[in-house]
């Protein structure tokens, strides 16, 4: 062992000790944020969750571009890995070498990897340089991002592998300079990541595996609040009420801007980012460590602004490479504005009172609901039961369904299908109550629960078991939701439903062959997509009832819809800053050139068909059951 | 608001089935408006805003609705059986009032059911206090009370000095949304129910009728040809003409 050697162990030494001081101290970090039990259940989907999301890169991929590109980085890291251990215990070992441990092909096949991968791990970065130099990538711009920080790190890789090749093709004097350059590179980078945004090398990976974003458990389902004894803050304040997995979050991100380059509220003008939201939480509480207690996250580094703005479409979410959860803390936090602080634009106030005392957030007579239904001969629920008769399903219609003119016309053709099927079906009529979405979503736990509390305390006094609903954000409520406070039932949507019924052959419909060819374009409900994956029932139910269908695609369709503007109680608030969404979103599916538009859900359908009117349009917006039951052959 | 009534059988009240119930507008403005003074105040622990209301035990309700925006306790009158008669109603309130030595005590312009707008003056009168009625805005200063009431094309200040009796108008203040802290609070606040001492009903209700449904519109015809009938039916039928 020479003196170097000696050296060589002292600075290894140091260097580790350095890194995992740093390591406690952001463990230490972490502890502040609130206690959250709900990270290691299910390990098998964790792991299948961390092999598809971390390992084999599936969300990296979605951009053609950038995916290509870092998944050869982070390959090449975890190749490169081995033979950064090879060389510092060489360091420490005089001659030590992986080779009398593996067969010789082996260390010849891992040698082999070693070169290629560095040679593809440089590449990238200087592609990944390059691109950042000249070509000013929009979702990498931003004021909360910190430009010089990839500059820096890009560069530091491209070293280490220049250092890399440099010191295998030398000898002598010109190879120690280049191994003890690499080295020292290499351990200055593990000491940096804890200063940088590219911690997320560190974090990513365990950041998936404790992610819920992808499961296991219900997707996008809110955390239920104990009411009772929540009560010193409600929601988040700072960054001590959120989960230490949000403030893990923080750490993961590396301002990549997926999440913001798929914003509605940010694509059309809005203050909100979802990445600054994520940048805030490390932001504020690496302050918070140091013990700087003078601000708070909700105010002095996230406005109301921002977080009214939010349409819950859970598009940032969807699109995280390290499945961090944006849409938690905004919840969060206005659960705080909301319940701790009574503030919230005043426009929503009439829909919080008209939801309390009227079961509905429009302030119609709970006496109309199923004035709708008036010569259909549909009996309630409570009619049946007089009869001791109980239905097959409950058709749930919804505050929309029930009271929005527009939207009754899509339960009476709903109605229709389930009656042409024979379909032996009720409604709650004056007894159904809103399901609490846009109260929850509004921050309104208090509100929610009890309207959810209501409507379970209905459907168990009437045993009800499958309900079926047109409305998107009462099937997500009553079958993803309701669960957290005992109501258990098999909740399906229309488009499904139809769909089962058409399979089964029971929706009789005319068959006209010479009808013309109608072309199509499908607006994605957010929360029958992204939060439930259903995407190909509502299509399958049109092809099913027009054979002549020409079904074009917006260019964000499915899991990359863009929303209508409505969620998230956005339906209730005023948009007056930037342009509007449903505007967006209409433009997009009238350059499609389709001559008819097709939703699925009553909020969409007001959001569309306000936007598509406004411009003079001829394009017709239909929901899929309007669809259906003009084919009726009775 | 869009509730459709039906009249009860007894013929003199509103079938209250499935109404919820809630405070009348006039008082959540007096609510905030009286929360609002007491935050106000340089030391606003120092004074207590109560409510009290007269009725059946559904109004504890809207009294812990009121608490929950901020009032510090309530009283409740309790009385089960319809009332009409603002004599009878005030008389009672004034009973309560008169043993607690307030400042200052607001009222609603007036219910938004019966609408009589007497309740306020009459317990005034009761008590022996000055009163300022439907006023929109209101300070207190040095003692006294600094009113504003809202006129035809003009308003008009007017001044009294405390003790003092205010009926509220709508504008003074936007009652606020009781928040869960708020909500949590008001549980644990003091709620005292006690029999209403109600004065003799000087005036009775005999009876109680919805409009009459609006019939159906009719078309005519169309084009100047419908003109004549028109002008017929409207001095005939409607005798508008």
């Amino acid at each position: 062992m020479s003196a170097s050697n000696v050296v060589f162990a002292i600075v290894v030494v140091a260097a580790f000790g350095f890194f995992s001081y740093n390591v406690q101290r952001l463990v230490g970090e972490l502890q502040i944020g609130r206690h959250d039990d709900s990270r290691w259940n299910d390990l098998p989907r964790r792991f299948w969750n961390f092999l598809q999301i971390g390992i084999f890169q599936k969300k990296i991929f979605r951009d053609g571009v950038a995916g290509p590109m870092h998944a050869a980085i982070f390959w090449g890291f975890c190749v490169l890995t081995l033979g950064t251990i090879e060389m510092i215990l060489g360091g420490i070992v005089p001659g030590f070498s992986f080779s009398p441990y593996v067969p010789r092909l082996g260390y010849e096949f891992y040698e082999f990897n070693q070169n290629v991968w560095a040679a593809l791990v440089l590449a990238a970065v200087s592609f990944a340089l390059f691109r950042r130099l000249t070509k000013r990538v929009k979702r990498l711009q931003g004021a909360e991002t910190h430009a010089n920080d990839p500059l820096l790190i890009l560069s530091w890789i491209g070293a280490l592998m220049i250092t890399m090749f440099a010191s295998h093709a030398t000898t002598g004097i010109v190879h120690d300079l280049m191994w003890w350059s690499h080295a020292l590179l290499v351990l200055g980078f593990l000491n940096y990541l804890p200063y940088s945004k590219h911690l997320h090398v560190v974090v990513s990976l365990p950041n998936v595996f404790l992610s819920n974003t992808s499961g296991p458990g219900v997707i996008g389902a809110m955390r239920p609040m104990d009411l009772e004894s929540d009560a010193a803050v409600f929601g988040a304040k700072d960054v001590e009420d959120l989960s230490w997995k949000s403030l893990l979050d923080g750490f993961a991100c590396t301002e990549c801007g997926r999440c913001t380059s798929v914003c509605p509220a940010n694509l059309t003008g809005k203050l909100l980012s979802p990445r600054k939201i994520v940048v805030n939480v490390r932001e504020r509480l690496e302050a918070e460590a140091k013990g700087d207690h003078s601000k708070t996250l909700l105010d002095d580094f996230i406005t109301e602004e921002e977080l009214w703005s939010c349409t819950t479409c859970r598009a940032c979410v969807q699109e995280c490479p390290v499945s961090i959860d944006q849409l938690s803390v905004i919840l969060e936090l206005r659960r705080n504005l909301v319940l701790g602080e009574s503030r919230f634009p005043e426009e929503i106030m009439p829909a919080f009172e008209s939801m309390e005392q009227r079961g509905s957030p429009w302030a119609f007579d709970p006496g109309d609901r199923a004035k709708w239904a008036a010569g259909m001969d549909i009996p309630t629920m409570a009619e049946m039961a007089e009869r001791n008769e109980r239905p097959e399903v409950l058709y749930w219609v919804g505050c929309m369904g029930s009271f929005d003119d527009r939207s009754k016309k899509t339960t009476v053709a709903f109605a229709k299908i389930l009656k042409a099927a024979g379909v032996n079906f009720a409604i709650l009529g004056q007894e159904e109550k809103c399901n609490g979405d846009a109260a929850r979503r509004m921050g309104n736990e208090y509100l929610y629960q009890m309207l959810a509390k209501d409507n379970i305390e209905t459907l168990e006094r009437y045993g009800v078991k499958t309900v079926v609903t047109a409305c998107p954000h009462c099937f997500h409520q009553i079958g993803n939701e309701y669960p957290q406070f005992g109501g258990n039932y098999d909740v399906v949507h229309h488009s499904t439903y139809i769909e089962s019924l058409m399979a089964a052959g029971r929706v009789p419909l005319r068959e006209d062959l010479h009808e013309p060819v109608r072309t199509f374009t499908y607006h994605d409900s957010c929360y029958l997509g992204r939060y439930n994956d259903v995407y190909d029932a509502p299509r399958e139910t049109m092809r099913r009832a027009l054979p002549m269908l020409n079904l074009v695609e917006m260019p964000r369709s499915k899991d990359r819809g863009l929303c209508c503007g409505a969620g998230g109680g956005r339906m209730f608030m005023e948009e007056k800053v930037g342009k509007r969404i449903n505007a967006e979103r209409a433009e997009e599916a009238l350059a499609t050139g389709a001559d008819a538009i097709a939703v699925a859900c009553p909020f969409c359908m007001t959001m569309m068909s306000d936007s598509v009117k406004s411009r003079d349009s001829h394009v017709d917006v239909y929901d899929v059951a309007e669809v259906v039951a003009g084919q009726l052959a009775i | 608001m869009d509730v459709r009534f039906k009249i009860a059988p007894s013929g003199i009240s509103v079938d209250e089935s499935g109404l919820k119930f809630d405070i009348s507008d006039f008082d959540g403005y007096a609510v905030e408006a009286a929360l609002q003074i007491k935050e106000k105040q340089a030391d606003p622990a120092a004074s207590e805003v109560v409510v009290i209301s007269l009725g059946p035990d559904v109004v504890q309700e809207t009294l812990r609705k009121a608490m929950s925006m901020g009032a510090d306790r309530a009283v409740q009158l309790k009385y089960d059986g319809p009332i009409h008669d603002s004599y009878a109603i005030a008389s009672a309130l004034a009973a309560e009032l008169k043993g607690g030595s307030y400042d200052l005590v607001m009222f609603g312009r007036m219910s938004i059911d019966t609408a009589n707008q007497a309740t306020g003056t009459i317990a005034a009168e009761l008590l022996g206090l000055p009163i300022i009625t439907a006023i929109s805005k209101l300070d207190i200063e040095g003692g006294r009370v600094k009113a504003r009431r809202e006129l035809e094309g003009a308003y008009e200040l007017v001044e009294c000095p405390l003790p003092a009796v205010v009926t509220i108008d709508e504008g003074i203040a936007r009652p606020r949304y009781p928040s869960l802290k708020g909500i949590m609070a008001a549980k644990k606040k003091p709620l005292e129910s006690k029999p209403a001492q109600v004065g003799e009903e000087r005036y009775k209700l005999d009876k109680m009728e919805l409009p009459p449904e609006r019939a159906a519109g009719r078309i005519i015809g169309e084009g100047k040809d419908a003109v004549p009938e028109l002008v017929r039916l409207l001095k005939e039928e409607a005798k508008v003409l």
